[in-house]
C-alpha cells in the first residue's frame, strides 16, 4: 500500500499550488491554483497529468480548496467548467464566501484591464460555485464510502483551512498556507493529533525564524507614525482580503490608543465587499476580535474614512491601502506614480513582492524606475518592508511537524533553496523522511494498512484488561537494571503484557494472533505433527 | 422491591425508634448475605442512608458490612465500587484493602471498575504505595484515555501530599509523564504535563548534585510541548515552568529566543546542545498565544523564572513590556504584577526605552492596570536624573488625567522623594520656582499639581536631616495642603505628626534672602512664630524641644522625653486638667497652630487685593477654607477656634470679593443684585463674627473690630444716601469701641483707623454725610490691610444644637387648628452665658413670627459652658389648615452696635442673632 503524491503546482516554487494525491485507491486534488506571475498556459497546472484523455470525473474523487487565495484557487473554474470536472468540491464557509468574490475580481482585471482572452466569465464562476460544498471546522465528511476528511483551523487568511483525510488506515493532512503563530484577527492554525502516513506542508518561508510579532508591529506602526507626524502620506499597497484587514485593525487600534485623527482609506472596492463578510464571519477569527464583538466588530474600523478620488492630492497626512499589493498597476501603481517623488512619503510594502513588479524593483531601493521607455519615477520616498506575513516560519513548520509526527513529510509551496535546507533539518533532528518534489513529479509514501487476522481465545481475554504481572526483583537484579527503566520499584517490577502478541500463519494461510503463553503449546503441536 | 421502598420510607421518618431501625438493619443485611441477587444497590444505598438518619447504628452496620466483603468483592464488578463506596461514605474516612483485593479491582475487565478504583486510590482507597504506585503507572498505558487521564492526576495528587524516598519510583512516575506528553488525547497531555512538573521537581530535589540537571532537563521536557495545539496544555506547561526552583541561564536566554543561540565553549554544557532546541523561544511563543489565558500564564511563570538569572529577568523584561499593551485587562494586569514581584525581588532594571512605554501604561484606562502599574513605580529605582524626571512628569501627566487617582500618586511620589533625594535635589529650586510663582499668582494655581509637588519636595529630607536645596518655605505651602497630602505619609507618620514635621523643617531654616517684611511672597513658619504660638499654651513646648533637639517629629511619641515633658508641662494645673491634657497629648495645640499658621498668611496676599488680582487670592482662600473645614478635632476648643478662623476667612473672601466688584465697578445689573447680596452677606457675617463668639483678647478685638469698620466703609461705597446716615451712625459706634480700646491698650492706631476717624467726625458735622463720594471711601480702603494675628484657645464659639424629635415631612407632629400646639425642642446650648437671653423664633410662612423666651434656669449645665434641655413649646397662632412647616431656630439677643432695637411686643428688644441653622417642623391636623 502507498500513498501517491502527484505535484501538478507549487512544487519547488510558489505559486499555483495543486496536489493529487492517490490515497489507498482515492484521489483527492488539493488545491486547484494558477500561477500569478506567468500570462502563457503555464499559468494553470498541467490536468493532463491526472487523465489523460480527459476524464476527470472517473479519477478524482474531489477536489478540496483550502483557502481563497488565487494561487490555491483560481484554475478551479477553468478546471470544472473548461475542463469538465463534475466531481464535488469542498472548502470552508468563509471561502466559499470570499471565493467568487477573488474570481471574479481576477476575470475583471485579466478581461478588462489586459485585454486578454476570457479563460471564462461570470457564469463559469457561479456554476462552479454551485458544484461547492461548505464544511465546517473539525466536521467530519464521509466524501464516499472509504473516503473522509475534516477541516481544521490554519490561520493564515479568513477561512483557511487543513484538510484531513483517511481512506481506510490511511491517513494524510494537507496544510494549504497556514500560520502558527496569531496576528490580529487570526488565531493560530489548530489541529488534532492524529496518526499520520503523510503530512504536505507548504514552506513558503523554510529558513526564516521571526521574532516576537510585537516587535515587528511596533516597527511598523513607528515607521507609520513618524510619516504622518510629518505630514507625509502613507501608501499600503496591499490586496483587499486578509492583509488589508489586518493592518487596519493593526493601524485603528493604534489609531484609538494615541488619538491620531490623520485620516485612513481604502481604495478598492473589493475590500469594502469583503469587510461585509468579515463582519459576518466572526466565528472563524481570534479570540480578541470574538472577546470584543459583543461590544465593538473589530472590522467596523472607526478611523477609516470614505475614499475618493480627490484624497490623492488632497493636502495634509493620509494612509491610502491601495490595491494590487505588488504595486503591479491599478490604483497602487498611480498612487506611487504621484506620491513616490516626494520625500515624506512612506511606501510600506509587504513581505514577499513577485520579480518584476515595482513593489520587487523598489526593494533595492532604486533612484529612478524606469515603467516604461517614455515613463521614469523618481523614487524620493521612505519604503519600509512589512515584516509580518500570514504565513508561518520555519520554527512553525518543525513545531506542527513535531505535534503531529507524521511518518512522511511532503514539501510544497517553496523555493528550491529553502525546501532543502527545511528538508534536512526536519530529516536530521526528527528522523522522518522528506520529499520536496518539484512540478509533474510523483511521489509515492507507503501507507499503514491493517490486516485481518484471527484472534486466540486466550489473547482477547488478555486485551480485554490490563495485563499486569506482579514481578518481584532481588535487589540484585535491580542493580542491573539501568536508570532507564522506569517502572521499578524495589522487590515490585510491574510488566505491560499487552505487547505479548505472536502472529503465527496456519495451514490456511490466515493469519492468527496468540498470546505468547500459547506459543509453546502451538510449537510443540507442530513438533508431534512433524 | 416493595419491601424496601416501605424501609426506605420507615429510615427517612425522623420519629422511627432506634429499635425499629436496628430490625431493618438486620433484615437488610440478612437478605444482602442470603440472596445477593436481590437489589443489592438499593440495599446498600438503604444501609448509608440509615446510618445517615441513625448515626449510631454506624458501627454496627460497618461490621455487618465488612463481614460481607468476600461475597461482594469477589469477582470485582460494579457492585464492589458500590460496596467500597458504602463503607467510605459510612465510616467518613478512606477504607483499606488488601493487595490482593485491591489489584484484583484494578485488572477487573470492567472499565467502569476500573476507572472508579484510579479516582480513588490513595484518596478513598488505601493501599500500601509500594504496590499503588507501579499500579498507578501501569494504569497510564491503557487503552482508555480517561483511565489514563485519572492515572496521571491520581499521581499528581499522590505527589502533591506524599513525601518519597525512592528515587527509583520518582524516575517511573516521571517517566510515565514524559510518555505521555505525546499522547494522543487532550486530556491525557493535560495531565501529563502536570505530572511532569510535578515529579520532574520532585527527581530535581532528590540529589543536590544532580537538581541542576534535573531541573534543567524538566524545563526542557515541558518547553518541548509549549506548542501543543491543545489551549489547556500550554496552561498547564506555563504554571509548571513557574514551579521551578533551579534552571540555567543559558537555556533561560534559550527561551527566549526561537533560534539556536550558540554561546561560547565554555559555557555551553553538553545537556544545553541537547536540549536548546526544545526550548528555543519557549515563552516567546506562550506571550504571542492567541489565547489570554496562556499570555496571563507565562507572566505568572516569569514570576518565578525571572529571579533565576538577572540577564533573563533583563531579556524577559522585553517581553513584559509587550505583554503591558496587551489588549486584555488581566493580562496586562498580570504583566504589571510580575513586574511588581521583579522589583520586589530586585531584578526589575527599567530603562529609558522601557520607561516611556512603562509611563504610558499609567494612562490606562482600567483603573486596577494603573494603580498596580504605580505599584511598581513605587519600587523602581531609578537610575539616572533624566529618567527620574520622566517619571515625575508621567505622574504628573496621570494626575491631570485622573484626578480620582490623587491620594494613591500623591503616595507614589513621597516614596520616589524619599528613595531619590539625590534627583530631587536636582530639580527642587525648579520645583520651588513653579509652586512660588503659583501661590503668588503669577501663573495658573493647579492645586492637584501643586500638592504633588509639594510631596516630592518635602518626602525628599526625609529620612534625613539635612532639606538640601529645598527652600523652607516649601514646607509651608505643603502645611496648606495638609488634608489633602497627608495620606502619601500614612505609611511612616499620622497626620499631625506630619504637620509638626513641616513646620519643624520649614522653621529649622531660614534663609536670609526671605525677606519678612517685605510682604511679597510666603512666609515660612519661623521659630519665633512658632514659639509665639507655643506660649499661649503650655503644652506647645514640645514643639520647642524637638526644635532645640533637631529630632524628626517621628520619634517623639516613643521617646521617654516626651512623656517627661508633658508632665513638666503640666505640673501647674489641677489634677482634672492634667488628666485631660493627657489624653490629648498635642492635637489640639497643633490645630491652634495650624490654624494661626493660616491666618497669618493672610497679610501677605493683601498687596494682591490691592493690585487687583482677586481671583489668585480667592483661590488661596478657598483652599486654606477646604483645609480648615476638613480639621477634625478630639475637644472642643480648637474646634471653637476654627470655626471662629473659617468665619473670618469667610469675611476676608466676602470682602476680597466686594472690593473686586467695586474696582471693577461695572454697572451691569445683574452684578450689582450679587454685589448687594454680598454686601448683605459680609454684614451678616460681621455681626456673626462679634456675637457668635466670645473671650476675645483686646487685641483680638480691635482687629476684628478694625475688620467690620472695613465692611461698613465698603457698605458706604454702594450705599445709597439715605442708608448712609444708618451706616455712619453703626460705624460710629464701633470706631468709639476702638478708641477706648485703643486708649486702654495705650496703642497706636492704624492709619486705615485714624482715617476713618477724621471722617466720621466730620460726617457728623456735615448733614447726613452726603459730601462723600465712594472715589473718597477708595482712598480708606488703600489704607487697610489685614494684621498678622494670633487666636487663642480661649476664643468661645456661641452656638446651639436644636432637634425636633420624631419628626419629618412622612411623621408630622399633630394640631388642632385654633389651639396651641406643643413642639417637643432638644436644645443644646455652648459657650452662653446665663445673663444672655436666648429666644426661640417659630416663623410660618405667612411671614408671622412667634418668639419664645429660653429660661437658661431651667437648663441643665453638662459641662462648663454647655447648657442642655428638653422642651415641649407652644405654638399658639395654629392656622386653619390641614397641614403646615413651621421654621424653628434659636437666637441670642445680640447687644453688640445695638442700633435698631427690635422692640416687639412681647419678644426680643435686642436684635436676634441666630445660633443655629433654621429647623422644619412639620405639622398636620389631627383628623
Amino acid at each position: 500500500m502507498a500513498i501517491e503524491t502527484l505535484i501538478l503546482g507549487a512544487g519547488q516554487e510558489v505559486g499555483k499550488s495543486c496536489v493529487v494525491v492517490n490515497i489507498n485507491g482515492k484521489r483527492i486534488m488539493f488545491d486547484c491554483g494558477m500561477h500569478m506571475g506567468v500570462l502563457d498556459h503555464r499559468r494553470y497546472p498541467n490536468f493532463s497529468l491526472i487523465s489523460p484523455t480527459g476524464d476527470f470525473d472517473s479519477v478524482l474523487s474531489c477536489i478540496i480548496i483550502t483557502h481563497f487565495h488565487l494561487d490555491h484557487l483560481g484554475a478551479l473554474v477553468y478546471f470544472t467548467e473548461v475542463c469538465g470536472f463534475r466531481g464535488p468540491i469542498y472548502m470552508t464557509y468563509p471561502t466559499k464566501a470570499l471565493a467568487p468574490l477573488m474570481l471574479e475580481d481576477y476575470r475583471r482585471v485579466m478581461s478588462e484591464r489586459r485585454g486578454e482572452e476570457e479563460q471564462f466569465n461570470s457564469d463559469h464562476i457561479a456554476e462552479c460555485m454551485k458544484k461547492v460544498i461548505a464544511v465546517d471546522l473539525r466536521q467530519t465528511i464521509q466524501v464516499d464510502g472509504d473516503l473522509q476528511i475534516r477541516a481544521y483551523y490554519a490561520g493564515h487568511v479568513l477561512g483557511a483551512a487543513m484538510f484531513h483525510a483517511k481512506v481506510g488506515d490511511s491517513e494524510m493532512v494537507y496544510t494549504g498556507d497556514y500560520n502558527m503563530t496569531p496576528d490580529r484577527h487570526l488565531g493560530a492554525a489548530q489541529i488534532n493529533r492524529l496518526q499520520l502516513d503523510l503530512l504536505i506542508t507548504e514552506s513558503t518561508y523554510g529558513t526564516t525564524i521571526r521574532d516576537s510579532k510585537y516587535a515587528r508591529e511596533k516597527e511598523f506602526l513607528d515607521a507609520v507614525h513618524k510619516c504622518v507626524s510629518a505630514g507625509g502620506k502613507v501608501l499600503i499597497p496591499t490586496f483587499g482580503l486578509g492583509r488589508a484587514q489586518e493592518l487596519c485593525i493593526l493601524l485603528d487600534d493604534y489609531w484609538e490608543r494615541m488619538n491620531l485623527k490623520v485620516p485612513i482609506y481604502f481604495s478598492a472596492g473589493l475590500t469594502k465587499q469583503a469587510n461585509v463578510y468579515y463582519k459576518m464571519l466572526i466565528n472563524w477569527t481570534s479570540q480578541r476580535i470574538k472577546d470584543s464583538y459583543p461590544t465593538h466588530n473589530a472590522f467596523d474600523f472607526k478611523n477609516v474614512c470614505k475614499y475618493e478620488r480627490s484624497v490623492l492630492d488632497a493636502p495634509g497626512p493620509c494612509v491610502l491601502f491601495a490595491s494590487p499589493g505588488m504595486i503591479s498597476g491599478g490604483l497602487s501603481l498611480e498612487v506611487f506614480k504621484r506620491w513616490a517623488p516626494f520625500e515624506n512619503t512612506l511606501v510600506a510594502l509587504p513581505g514577499y513582492c513577485l520579480p518584476g513588479t515595482v513593489g520587487n524593483i523598489l526593494m533595492s531601493k532604486p533612484p529612478k524606475i524606469e515603467l516604461d521607455p517614455n515613463t521614469q519615477i523618481d523614487v524620493r520616498c521612505q519604503v519600509h518592508q512589512l515584516a509580518f506575513s500570514p504565513h508561518t516560519d520555519s520554527k512553525g513548520i518543525m513545531d506542527l511537524i513535531k505535534f503531529l509526527s507524521p511518518k512522511h513529510v511532503v514539501l510544497v509551496h517553496g523555493e528550491k533553496p529553502k525546501m532543502v535546507s527545511l528538508k534536512e533539518k526536519i530529516q536530521t533532528t526528527m528522523g522522518i523522511p522528506c520529499y520536496h518534489p518539484a512540478n509533474n513529479e510523483t511521489v509515492s509514501v507507503p501507507s499503514t494498512g491493517y490486516v485481518k487476522a484471527q484472534a486466540s481465545d486466550a489473547f482477547m481475554e488478555r486485551c480485554l484488561k490490563p495485563n499486569f504481572k506482579l514481578h518481584k526483583c532481588s535487589s540484585e537484579e535491580l542493580s542491573i537494571k539501568t536508570l532507564s527503566d522506569k517502572n521499578i520499584v524495589p522487590e515490585l517490577q510491574v510488566i505491560n503484557e499487552k505487547a505479548a502478541l505472536v502472529i503465527v500463519e496456519d495451514k490456511s494461510k490466515k493469519l492468527k494472533v496468540v498470546h505468547s503463553d500459547e506459543v509453546l503449546v502451538l510449537l510443540g503441536e507442530k513438533k508431534t505433527e512433524d | 422491591m416493595q419491601t424496601l421502598t416501605s424501609m426506605m420510607n420507615e429510615i427517612r421518618n425522623p420519629s422511627t425508634p432506634k429499635s425499629t431501625a436496628s430490625s431493618i438493619l438486620k433484615s437488610l443485611t440478612h437478605s444482602l448475605r442470603h440472596a445477593p441477587g436481590s437489589h443489592p444497590s438499593q440495599i446498600l444505598k438503604l444501609i448509608s442512608d440509615l446510618c445517615f438518619y441513625h448515626p449510631s447504628l454506624a458501627q454496627l452496620a460497618l461490621d455487618s458490612l465488612q463481614s460481607l466483603a468476600p461475597q461482594l468483592t469477589d469477582p470485582p464488578s460494579q457492585l464492589t465500587i458500590e460496596y467500597l463506596d458504602t463503607l467510605v461514605y459510612i465510616s467518613g474516612r478512606p477504607v483499606e484493602l488488601d493487595d490482593i483485593l485491591f489489584t484484583s479491582i484494578c485488572l477487573s475487565p470492567s472499565f467502569p471498575v476500573r476507572l472508579w478504583m484510579v479516582r480513588n486510590s490513595g484518596y478513598r482507597v488505601m493501599v500500601r504505595p509500594e504496590l499503588l504506585y507501579p499500579l498507578l503507572m501501569g494504569m497510564t498505558k491503557e487503552p482508555y484515555p480517561c483511565v489514563r487521564e485519572e492515572s496521571l492526576e491520581a499521581l499528581v495528587r499522590l505527589g502533591e501530599s506524599a513525601v518519597f524516598e525512592d528515587m527509583s519510583l520518582v524516575k517511573g512516575c516521571y517517566g510515565c509523564g514524559v510518555q505521555l506528553l505525546s499522547d494522543n488525547e487532550d486530556c491525557v497531555r493535560i495531565s501529563a504535563v502536570r505530572v511532569v512538573a510535578l515529579w520532574g521537581l520532585m527527581l530535581a530535589s532528590f540529589n543536590a548534585d544532580m537538581e541542576a540537571y534535573w531541573s534543567n532537563e524538566v524545563f526542557a521536557m515541558l518547553c518541548s510541548v509549549v506548542r501543543d495545539m491543545n489551549m489547556k496544555v500550554r496552561i498547564e506547561v506555563f504554571n509548571g515552568l513557574g514551579k521551578l526552583k533551579i534552571v540555567s541561564k543559558e537555556l533561560l536566554m534559550q527561551s527566549l529566543s526561537k533560534r539556536v543561540l550558540v554561546f561560547d565553549q565554555k559555557s555551553t554544557t553538553e545537556q544545553f546542545v541537547l536540549l536548546a532546541s526544545n526550548v528555543a523561544g519557549a515563552l516567546v511563543h506562550g506571550v504571542e498565544d492567541e489565547f489570554f489565558e496562556v499570555r496571563k500564564s507565562v507572566c505568572q511563570s516569569l514570576r518565578s523564572l525571572t529571579i533565576l538569572s538577572v540577564e533573563f529577568a533583563h531579556g524577559a523584561l522585553n517581553l513584559l513590556m509587550d505583554i503591558i499593551n496587551d489588549y486584555k485587562v488581566d493580562v496586562r494586569l498580570e504583566a504589571l504584577e510580575t513586574m511588581h514581584h521583579m522589583a520586589i525581588n530586585h531584578c526589575l532594571e527599567l530603562q529609558e526605552n522601557y520607561m516611556h512605554k512603562f509611563l504610558d501604561v499609567l494612562e490606562d484606562n482600567s483603573s486596577k492596570v494603573r494603580y498596580t502599574a504605580r505599584k511598581i513605580v513605587r519600587l523602581v529605582k531609578l537610575r539616572d536624573h533624566l529618567l527620574f524626571k520622566s517619571t515625575i512628569d508621567g505622574l504628573l501627566k496621570n494626575l491631570d488625567s485622573y484626578p480620582q487617582d490623587e491620594a494613591d500618586i500623591f503616595s507614589v511620589l513621597s516614596h520616589i522623594g524619599r528613595n531619590h533625594k539625590q534627583f530631587v535635589d536636582l530639580i527642587a529650586n525648579e520645583i520651588a520656582d513653579e509652586v512660588k510663582a503659583s501661590f503668588e499668582g503669577n501663573r495658573e494655581f493647579n492645586s492637584a499639581r501643586m500638592a504633588a509637588l509639594l510631596v516630592l519636595s518635602i518626602s525628599a529630607p526625609f529620612l534625613n536631616a539635612d532639606v538640601g536645596p529645598i527652600p523652607p518655605v516649601m514646607f509651608s505651602f505643603a502645611v496648606t495642603f495638609l488634608s489633602r497630602i497627608h495620606c502619601a505619609f500614612s505609611d511612616v507618620m499620622d497626620r499631625e505628626t506630619l504637620l509638626e514635621y513641616l513646620i519643624q523643617k520649614s522653621s529649622s531654616m531660614v534663609q536670609p534672602e526671605i525677606n519678612i517684611n517685605e510682604g511679597e511672597g510666603q512666609y515660612p513658619l519661623v521659630k519665633d512664630d512658632v514659639q509665639n504660638v507655643a506660649s499661649s499654651e503650655t503644652v506647645h513646648s514640645e514643639i520647642n524641644i524637638n526644635n532645640v533637639e533637631g529630632q524628626l517629629p517621628l520619634s517623639k511619641y516613643n521617646g521617654k522625653n516626651v512623656a517627661d515633658n508633658e508632665m513638666v508641662g503640666s505640673e501647674m494645673k489641677d489634677p482634672n486638667e492634667v488628666g485631660r491634657q493627657n489624653k490629648r497629648p498635642v492635637h489640639d495645640s497643633v490645630v491652634l497652630t495650624y490654624i494661626n499658621y493660616i491666618l497669618m498668611k493672610l497679610p501677605n496676599i493683601w498687596p494682591k487685593v490691592q493690585s487687583c488680582s482677586a481671583d489668585e487670592v480667592l483661590c488661596s482662600l478657598r483652599h486654606w477654607k477646604k483645609e480648615l473645614s476638613s480639621l477634625t478635632f478630639d475637644s472642643s476648643a480648637p474646634a471653637d477656634a476654627a470655626a471662629f478662623a473659617l468665619l473670618y476667612l469667610q469675611i476676608i473672601k466676602l470682602v476680597v470679593e466686594v472690593w473686586d466688584h467695586l474696582v471693577q465697578n461695572t454697572e451691569v445689573v445683574s452684578r450689582s443684585v450679587e454685589l448687594e447680596h454680598k454686601l448683605e452677606n459680609l454684614d451678616r457675617k460681621a455681626k456673626e463674627l462679634m456675637s457668635h463668639f466670645v473671650g476675645f483678647s483686646e487685641e483680638e478685638e480691635f482687629y476684628i473690630l478694625e475688620l467690620i469698620l472695613l465692611t461698613y466703609t465698603l457698605r458706604l461705597c454702594r450705599a445709597e444716601i439715605c442708608s448712609r446716615d444708618f451706616i455712619f451712625k453703626r460705624m460710629t459706634i464701633i470706631y468709639l469701641r476702638i478708641e477706648s480700646l485703643l486708649k486702654l491698650r495705650s496703642d497706636v492706631a492704624s492709619a486705615f483707623v485714624v482715617e476713618l476717624g477724621t471722617l466720621i467726625r466730620e460726617s457728623s458735622t456735615f448733614i447726613g454725610g452726603a459730601s462723600c463720594s465712594s472715589l473718597t471711601f477708595d482712598k480708606y480702603l488703600k489704607l487697610f490691610s489685614p494684621k498678622r494675628f494670633m487666636i487663642r484657645e480661649a476664643i468661645r464659639h456661641r452656638r446651639a444644637e436644636l432637634s425636633i424629635p420624631n419628626n419629618g415631612p412622612d411623621y408630622p407632629l399633630p394640631f388642632a387648628p385654633g389651639l396651641t400646639a406643643a413642639i417637643p425642642c432638644d436644645i443644646t446650648l455652648h459657650n452662653i452665658s446665663s445673663n444672655c437671653r436666648v429666644w426661640l423664633r417659630m416663623c410660618i410662612n405667612d411671614g408671622f413670627t412667634q418668639h419664645v423666651y429660653l429660661n437658661l434656669e431651667s437648663f441643665v449645665v453638662v459641662s462648663g459652658e454647655v447648657r442642655k434641655t428638653s422642651y415641649s413649646l407652644p405654638y399658639y397662632r395654629t392656622p386653619e389648615v390641614d397641614s403646615f412647616k413651621l421654621k424653628v431656630c434659636i437666637g441670642l439677643e445680640s447687644l453688640f452696635e445695638n442700633v435698631s432695637p427690635v422692640q416687639e411686643h412681647g419678644g426680643p428688644k435686642c436684635e436676634l442673632v441666630l445660633l443655629c441653622k433654621e429647623k422644619i417642623v412639620y405639622l398636620s391636623k389631627v383628623l
